[in-house]
């Protein structure tokens, strides 16, 4: 089994294949199956919305969904797959999701090269359909918000090629689906998958393009890894899982462009030469309705499936979205700042701040060792506000976190703003026209001790002896509290 | 161009001023916002979300312009 040696991780899975339907039937007891018809149009992501707003997170699969066209689906949708940390990291192994970031990095730092089936043996070409009976409207896809123009694949992870080396990329990418064939893509431009687009291009080809869906939450985070340019998010989702990942040449491509065997839908196309049409508006992770954009377009060559295929729907700004790419984020930051500081313990993006903040914990950090990390971090694009703390704060507690904030921090001497960073243009904040982001560190860590074995110089927390606290709980232990006030 | 544009102006950088264009459909009325790339485009036609006219801006009924 994998991943047996690190107290933190334990085997992924018990079944011989990696893939959603095994995952989705290993943790049949968090699965949510509502017995009626919910709307592909604004009905499964309302559902994702509600049961947030109650803190609840099973994985939701919507067995009846309803089409815009008032027909039932036969393909189920699955959504809320990512909503939970600790289900997603349970999908990887670790016990602890607060565990993550080092584990994360560490892993996806291993790559292992895939396993090549043989082309047409896959699961996930079980069903091939090609040329004039291609017709996207027939998936189940969804229209998530209010002023979305349309149906949108949000969990289409787009793999594309380095044309001067091979190399795959893969990123989850958004289409809009306009026709049976044709639909938007919008590779952000940032992204390595728009630079091997423009390679393509400035040779004066189209770009090839495959888009797969469906998966285990362990393969998804996988190929999320946050690598340099080129790297194979095969490898590095090998290194995740622990065994190769099992990959088959595509049907349009061939071995230029593998897809994941296991994968449940995959979406064949090209992306023809500066051929741009109107894009959204489309409600992002930032949790507002991003601005209508020129997007490339894809027409589509051939999908192909497994046999009673599930369609995967991420709710776009929800944490069923924020939670793997947050997750992918602690391992990416971790790598970067423990080069500079080994001190540095455990990283946590939160979804509340969306993929724009980082807490850090220290332990026992050298002098200039907070600042170095808290620097390194803020390099990281999506970054704009990282925090460093010491190891008795919880990272994952955000009372805890202000608590260090309101009583570690003196403003002008543990904050530093730099300008001028590489960052999200799709922040709400930032200024018109600007190209860059202003962002900010803040060191709310204690000071050392003045030598080993001294106390620090600031005063220690308040607190209670354990025997007595271990007493009070005992004395509340069972007491019904139905009808006292809360805060 | 038919529509009226209505443009921000940037003001001191330390003054909030948004950063978010919008565009209203003629025939619907309704607004959508608009990236500051596809607004300077002129051969990518707009698509409006709710009654899905395709149309060029200066087509639009009102353009308010951030910067």
């Amino acid at each position: 089994m994998p991943f047996t040696t690190s107290i933190h991780t334990g085997p992924i899975r018990e079944a011989l294949i990696l893939d959603l339907r095994a995952f989705l039937s290993a943790e049949k007891d968090a699965v949510y199956r509502p017995s009626q018809p919910v709307a592909t149009v604004h009905g499964i992501t309302a559902l994702q919305y509600a049961l947030e707003k109650q803190n609840r997170r099973p994985i939701v699969v919507v067995e009846k969904p309803l089409l815009a066209n008032g027909q039932i689906s036969d393909m189920p949708v699955v959504c809320n797959l990512t909503a939970s940390r600790a289900l997603v990291a349970k999908a990887l192994g670790i016990n602890d999701h607060r565990r993550a970031a080092a584990i994360y990095a560490k892993r996806t730092g291993s790559p292992i090269a895939p396993t090549i089936l043989p082309a047409g043996t896959a699961p996930v070409q079980e069903i091939v359909i090609e040329g004039a009976d291609v017709d996207l409207t027939a998936l189940p896809v969804v229209t998530q918000h209010s002023g979305d123009p349309g149906p949108y694949l949000t969990a289409a992870h787009a793999t594309t090629y380095d044309p001067d080396t091979g190399v795959d990329n893969t990123a989850i990418q958004r289409c809009w689906v306009k026709s049976k064939r044709r639909m938007t893509y919008y590779p952000y431009p940032a992204s390595h998958n728009n630079r091997n687009m423009r390679k393509f291009w400035a040779k004066g080809e189209d770009c090839p393009v495959v888009f797969w869906i469906g998966h285990h939450p362990a393969v998804l985070m996988g190929t999320q890894a946050k690598l340099g340019y080129p790297e194979s998010h095969w490898s590095a989702c090998g290194g995740l899982i622990g065994e190769p990942l099992r990959v088959v040449p595509s049907r349009t491509f061939g071995d230029k462009i593998m897809v994941p065997a296991d994968a449940e839908i995959v979406i064949e196309g090209t992306v023809p030469r500066e051929v741009f049409e109107a894009d959204g508006p489309f409600g992002e992770y930032t949790g507002y309705l991003g601005p209508q954009v020129a997007a490339p377009v894809c027409d589509v060559t051939c999908i192909t499936m497994r046999k009673n295929a599930i369609y995967h729907d991420y709710g776009s700004g929800l944490t069923d979205m924020l939670v793997p790419d947050n997750m992918a984020m602690e391992g990416k930051v971790y790598s970067l700042a423990k080069s500079v500081a080994p001190s540095l313990q455990n990283v946590y993006v939160p979804a509340q701040g969306r993929r724009f903040h980082a807490y850090m914990q220290f332990a026992k950090a050298g002098p200039g060792e907070v600042r170095d990390a808290l620097t390194a971090a803020l390099a990281y694009r999506r970054l704009k506000l990282a925090i460093a703390v010491d190891e008795d704060i919880d990272l994952f507690d955000d009372s805890e976190m202000f608590f260090a904030l309101a009583t570690r921090v003196q403003w002008s001497r543990d904050s530093f703003t730099i300008d001028g960073l590489s960052g999200s243009l799709l922040d709400p904040s930032t200024p018109m026209g600007a190209k860059t982001l202003s962002k900010m560190a803040i060191d709310a860590t204690t000071p050392l001790p003045p030598s080993p074995g001294a106390p620090s110089p600031v005063p220690p927390r308040s607190s209670v002896p354990e025997a007595a606290r271990a007493a009070a709980e005992k004395i509340l232990d069972g007491v019904l509290t139905d009808g006292w006030p809360t805060l | 161009m038919k529509s009226k544009i209505e443009t921000i102006a940037a003001g001191a950088s330390w003054e909030k001023t948004g950063n978010t264009s919008w565009v209203q459909c003629d025939p619907c009325k309704s607004w959508f916002p608009v990236g500051p790339s596809l607004l300077a485009r002129q051969e990518v036609k707009l698509h409006c979300p709710h009654c899905h006219r395709e149309f060029v801006a200066a087509d639009s009924a009102r353009v308010i312009k951030a910067g």
